[in-house]
């Protein structure tokens, strides 16, 4: 009997001291085989040529070297995505921060608007392109509407000059009520008393814009962008279903493309697609830091 | 706002600002409006002009037939199949994880939780082709493991839980311990119900990602007994034999569940979409 509490008490601590580790244990492992070290063979096969059925082949920087000078539709991939991120980006969170403007005020049906702008946003990205798609359409409601106000069909998708485009109307549409709603939760958060101070010292509405509500959303506007911007990186869904890069790859984004040389069995070389995105969102990343550090 | 009430440019700015509201809801919500309405007509109606805005006649012979020619209750029984481990999954391993990391004081903590932030800069397309390599290896493609298995737990909901079990003030888990708590059971009988608000934001993220993920699906499953809903229906889409009323009857029935789940939960949505914005 005297001997039992000995051995009760090895074991619980090692219980107390394994305990914190076996509570992260399933997530560090996922991370490890799931994340980590499909990271490395990733790296590792972009430097190779490889099509998933013969062994991986070493060719060092070629394939960085054929993605970023001679392969001209990856040129154009880059451009496409770099398009519809700076469009996309000057479009949504503009139109966030005024609906967010508009619903700050004394409005009635405010959650009803609020819930008009939010719906897309967690509808699946293919069934909003499915919609557009038929919208879109040559013999679309887009262009009947158009129709009936006597003007020309226009070619949303089928036309090279425009299909982008398209794709950035209907992903602005399908996301920016996420920026309403990060916006307008921030400005409720601005005490009143700033604003009552201002108008005492007979700061107008554009001033008060200025110098309260613009410095106090800094943060938010910050995040937006950030977030935005890398989400927007990544284009493909929409590009999926809607135009499947074309016509002519005028809407082949790095996705896209990275995920058709994955179909055409290039593996090594999508890999390389990969991490020259991860390329462009680590910068986009530090930048985030960067900006959140001059903040505190 | 310095505009005296009652005044005519006072008035004015009301009714411009109703007008702004209403006409961009109303742009927000066509769409919506035209799938359900194209869903409910025959072929030949789909696109006429000038646009048919009510369907003559109405008919449910697009639903049926997707719901009987099609396997669509079969995707749709396989997205919430999915959806709900994934999510209990997510709601129990990064919970605990994220107590583990909030909480306890363990050699390596911070540093191990430096590593995770820095994966969750990662892209998935980064690691997408070695991933589906290894589930070729394990045996694992088309099958509901490959859906559920690399995806039971999220940096982002650890990094989310944490945050939120932060703020329990310690006093209270130190008082579950004196009582005799072991460390699972001051877990599950304190922390889980506390955690319960910030379980609620999880569980909208985690679901909502889940029912709306398509790269790996569209990826890691061919055979069209295992299809989510998203992979079915740009399936559908892709398929010529299917037609655009056809289409959008699986678009509204993918479509709806998590509408009908926005709707309930409205007030747990926005202030799970806020909460990272605001804390940053």
């Amino acid at each position: 009997m005297t001997a039992i509490p000995l051995p009760h008490r090895f074991t619980s601590s090692v219980k107390k001291y394994a305990m914190p580790y076996v509570f992260i244990a399933v997530p560090v492992i996922s991370l490890i085989v799931f994340l980590i070290i499909p990271m490395v063979v990733s790296l590792w096969w972009s430097f190779n040529d490889y099509s998933g059925l013969n062994s991986p082949k070493f060719v060092g920087l070629n394939n960085y070297v054929e993605l970023l000078t001679k392969d001209k539709i990856f040129t154009k991939g880059l451009v496409n995505t770099t398009m519809f991120v700076l469009l996309g980006m000057s479009i949504g969170p503009t139109l966030g921060l005024l609906t967010a403007l508009m619903l700050n005020q004394k409005v009635r049906f405010r959650s009803l608007f609020r819930t008009a702008y939010y719906l897309p946003v967690m509808t699946s990205l293919v069934v909003v392109s499915t919609i557009w798609l038929m919208l879109y359409n040559r013999n679309g409601l887009i262009n009947s509407v158009l129709q009936t106000f006597g003007l020309a069909k226009v070619g949303w998708l089928s036309n090279p000059h425009v299909a982008l485009i398209s794709i950035v109307i209907a992903s602005v549409w399908q996301g920016f009520g996420f920026e309403t709603v990060v916006f307008l939760a921030a400005l409720q958060s601005i005490p009143r008393e700033l604003y009552e101070a201002a108008m005492i010292d007979g700061a107008g509405g554009g001033a008060q814009f200025r110098y309260i509500t613009l410095p106090a959303l800094r943060p938010v506007i910050v995040f937006v962008y950030i977030i935005g911007i890398i989400g927007s990186y990544q284009v493909f869904d929409q590009i999926y279903v809607m135009s499947s890069g074309g016509p002519v790859y005028s809407t082949t984004t790095i996705v896209y493309y990275l995920f058709s040389k994955f179909m055409d069995l290039r593996l090594g070389y999508a890999s390389a697609i990969a991490y020259i995105l991860f390329a462009i969102l680590v910068v986009f990343s530090y930048l985030q830091l960067r900006f959140s550090r001059e903040r505190a | 706002m310095t505009v005296h009430p009652k005044t005519f440019g006072y008035s004015f700015r009301r009714i411009l600002l109703y007008v702004v509201l209403f006409g961009t809801s109303i742009l927000m919500i066509v769409p919506f409006y035209w799938s359900v309405s194209t869903s409910l007509k025959l072929e030949r109606f789909v696109y006429t002009s000038p646009p048919q805005w009510i369907p003559n006649p109405l008919v449910w012979v697009n639903y049926i037939h997707v719901l009987t020619r099609i396997p669509f209750p079969r995707y749709f029984a396989n997205s919430v199949f999915v959806a709900v481990v994934v999510t209990l999954g997510h709601v129990f391993f990064d919970t605990l994880a994220a107590y583990s990391f909030a909480k306890l004081r363990f050699p390596g903590r911070d540093q191990i939780f430096f590593i995770m932030l820095l994966a969750l800069m990662v892209p998935f397309q980064v690691n997408l082709i070695p991933l589906y390599k290894i589930m070729t290896l394990l045996h694992w493609n088309n099958t509901y493991l490959a859906l559920i298995i690399p995806n039971l737990t999220s940096i982002f909901g650890i990094f989310l839980m944490r945050q939120f079990l932060m703020t329990i003030p310690n006093e209270l888990l130190d008082a579950a311990r004196i009582d005799g708590c072991s460390e699972f059971g001051v877990f599950r009988k304190v922390v889980m119900p506390l955690a319960l608000p910030g379980v609620a934001t999880l569980v909208i993220f985690t679901f909502m990602g889940t029912w709306n993920d398509f790269l790996w699906p569209r990826i890691v499953i061919n055979s069209e007994k295992l299809f989510t809903l998203p992979v079915g229906l740009a399936l559908l889409q892709m398929k010529n034999t299917s037609n655009q009323a056809q289409i959008m009857a699986g678009t509204v029935l993918t479509a709806l569940p998590m509408i009908i789940v926005f709707l309930f939960m409205q007030r747990q949505f926005i202030e799970g979409m806020t909460a990272g914005a605001l804390k940053e």
